[in-house]
């Protein structure tokens, strides 16, 4: 059997059991409700203050705020459905806490319970985490992508945007999601799959979460951009420029964030005793 | 029938250590293709580090495991053809009976057309036909333990490594167990960690005695029961040596054909008789003793070959 086809079983069947899951069923309605609430909060808001604030004004203040935040890329930004580029900065918060409790207990619930054992005697431990963490990743996904959808409904229907400009910017706004939340699982399995108890696992990768953001809030104020590099969020500007190596490098380094620590966890969980 | 002349399992200097703790050290042994053969020794010995070194779950630290000719991580070289119940390995819970072993199927690259009938054979095996549409965590402890049994014997491995088959099960289900273990002997090599020494007895052709981590004996259980060596004879109580009717006629026994020695524990009221070993057998000999004993009125409570596998574990443990 190939290692391609073990990954697949090993996929599927996470899956399954996380959307199965009162846990997973729980998170997901959360997210998705919560991303309903705001995103109708927020479009309801914008669209009264397109009532209220005289239309050039709004687009010339958007234009300032985003060109301050994005630089070149930041015109096109403040053309874009305001309430779907919140919806992205929503996302972006929420995806660390959204991967550390959808993956928390994928390995180390496994382990505490040795459950784990059935597995081993039968696929390379490799493809056992790369499983884990493909069905870890593709959960996040999921409730993402299901908060999109109903943000790009509701914004459609209570905002004042039309379809096209909603269905444009909606799916690249969740394009750069797919690499950011695929270094933070990467960074969950490495951390996760470390422990034996599910609660130190999830204690533990929060406190890897909690470093990289504060180191991100060191670089901002001594700028050393070097100590924000393992960040993952650090790079959502690189994913949406329009400058073609500035999103090569922003995807090549959130997918190298993933693959290091995804291949560090596999060779840590081949060398332990289980 | 098993016709591989190289052994099934083979362990060659095999050590394990925790921080400053060795839990087993410089074990040696090996496992014929279609023996069943026994772990054996008290808690502590190290018997369930080196069932979890023989199943890949813990690395050596120092010394060799080989089953089947690979390490028992070379998963995909061993893929099908090792089967492993592990002690305390809970199912998972949200699974469903026949969920978690078709699953367990398509790893061991049973294709999918064929996945859900070996699975429902595997659990067919031990009784459990009607648990299939059951989620694992609302079965008792004995049904786990027989599904976590189909799972170790799916698509028929060749090698079976069983961690305390029948412990915490009550005596129905654990003759169950014993009895799938025997209908399955001869085909395959198992290897059974387990306290029940009585069990170990019945079912193992073999056995390693381990204690404080090292090997102390590693023999076919004849010879650990000394069966083809020894019979015993328990005699009603207050049954003495000498020479009246009722009494136990030593010298006599000892003079019988092939016999090397015999005495009688008069604590025990037993009484040991070794004979030649391959001269004879113990039925043979069993037939002269009772013979003369009844012969002389002396009143017998029991029989058997050799010692109780426990005398020799006390013994050496």
């Amino acid at each position: 059997m190939s290692p391609f086809s073990e990954v697949e079983l090993i996929t599927r069947r996470e899956l399954r059991r996380t959307f199965r899951s009162a846990k997973g069923g729980i998170l997901a309605g959360l997210s998705v409700a919560g991303g309903t609430g705001v995103s109708m909060l927020i479009a309801w808001l914008d669209r009264l203050q397109a009532e209220k604030v005289p239309v050039e004004l709004q687009a010339q203040a958007r234009d300032q705020f985003f060109q301050g935040l994005y630089g070149d890329t930041g015109h096109a930004i403040a053309a874009s459905p305001y309430p779907l580029w919140m919806m992205l900065e929503g996302a972006l918060w929420l995806a660390p806490l959204l991967v550390a409790l959808m993956n928390f207990d994928a390995v180390s619930g496994e382990l505490s319970h040795r459950s784990v054992r059935f597995w081993t005697v039968r696929v390379r431990r490799s493809s056992y985490i790369l499983g884990k963490y493909l069905a870890g990743w593709l959960s996040v996904l999921a409730v993402l992508l299901t908060m999109n959808v109903i943000v790009w409904g509701v914004t459609l229907v209570v905002g004042h945007f039309d379809a096209g400009a909603v269905f444009t910017w909606g799916p690249r706004y969740f394009l750069v999601l797919l690499p950011v939340t695929a270094a933070w699982c990467g960074i969950a399995t490495l951390v996760g799959a470390q422990f034996k108890t599910p609660m130190l696992s999830l204690l533990a990768i929060f406190a890897a979460f909690f470093g990289l953001w504060f180191l991100r809030v060191v670089a901002g104020f001594s700028n050393i951009d070097a100590l924000a590099y393992a960040y993952p969020n650090f790079y959502d500007s690189y994913l949406l420029s329009t400058n073609a190596v500035q999103l090569t490098a922003g995807i090549g380094a959130t997918l190298g964030i993933a693959l290091v620590a995804t291949a560090a966890g596999t060779v840590l969980f081949q060398r332990r005793d289980i | 029938m098993v016709v591989a002349t190289e052994p099934a399992v083979r362990i060659k200097g095999l050590t394990k250590r925790f921080g400053m703790k060795t839990a087993v050290d410089g074990v040696s042994f090996e496992i014929a293709p279609g023996e069943v053969f026994g772990l054996i020794g008290p808690n502590g010995a190290g018997k369930t580090t080196t069932f979890s070194l023989l199943a890949g779950y813990l690395k050596p630290s120092e010394g060799t495991v080989e089953v089947l000719g690979h390490p028992p991580t070379a998963v995909d070289a061993l893929r099908a053809r090792l089967g492993v119940l592990p002690q305390d390995a809970l199912l998972p819970a949200s699974d469903t009976v026949g969920e978690f072993l078709v699953h367990m199927a398509r790893l061991q690259d049973i294709p999918k057309s064929k996945a859900e009938g070996a699975a429902r054979d595997a659990l067919d095996e031990v009784n459990g036909r009607e648990w299939w549409s059951q989620r694992c965590g609302s079965l008792s402890h004995g049904m786990a333990k027989r599904v976590a049994l189909a799972q170790a014997f799916l698509g028929d491995p060749e090698v079976v490594l069983l961690d305390e088959p029948t412990a915490g099960l009550d005596p129905r289900v654990a003759w169950e167990v014993r009895r799938i273990i025997l209908a399955r002997k001869g085909r395959l090599a198992i290897v059974i960690s387990s306290h029940n020494l009585q069990e170990l007895e019945e079912v193992c052709d073999a056995a390693a005695i381990l204690d404080r981590g090292k090997l102390v004996a590693h023999a076919s259980m004849a010879e650990l029961t000394a069966s083809n060596e020894e019979v015993h004879v328990k005699v009603a109580p207050g049954t003495r040596a000498g020479a009246k009717p009722g009494q136990v006629q030593v010298q006599a026994i000892r003079e019988l054909p092939h016999v090397k020695t015999a005495h009688l524990d008069e604590d025990a009221l037993e009484l040991v008789v070794s004979f030649k070993k391959g001269e004879t057998d113990a039925e043979a000999v069993i037939g002269q003793v009772l013979q003369l004993l009844l012969t002389h009125q002396v009143r017998i409570s029991g029989v058997a070959k050799g010692q109780a596998l426990e005398t020799k574990v006390m013994a050496l443990t």
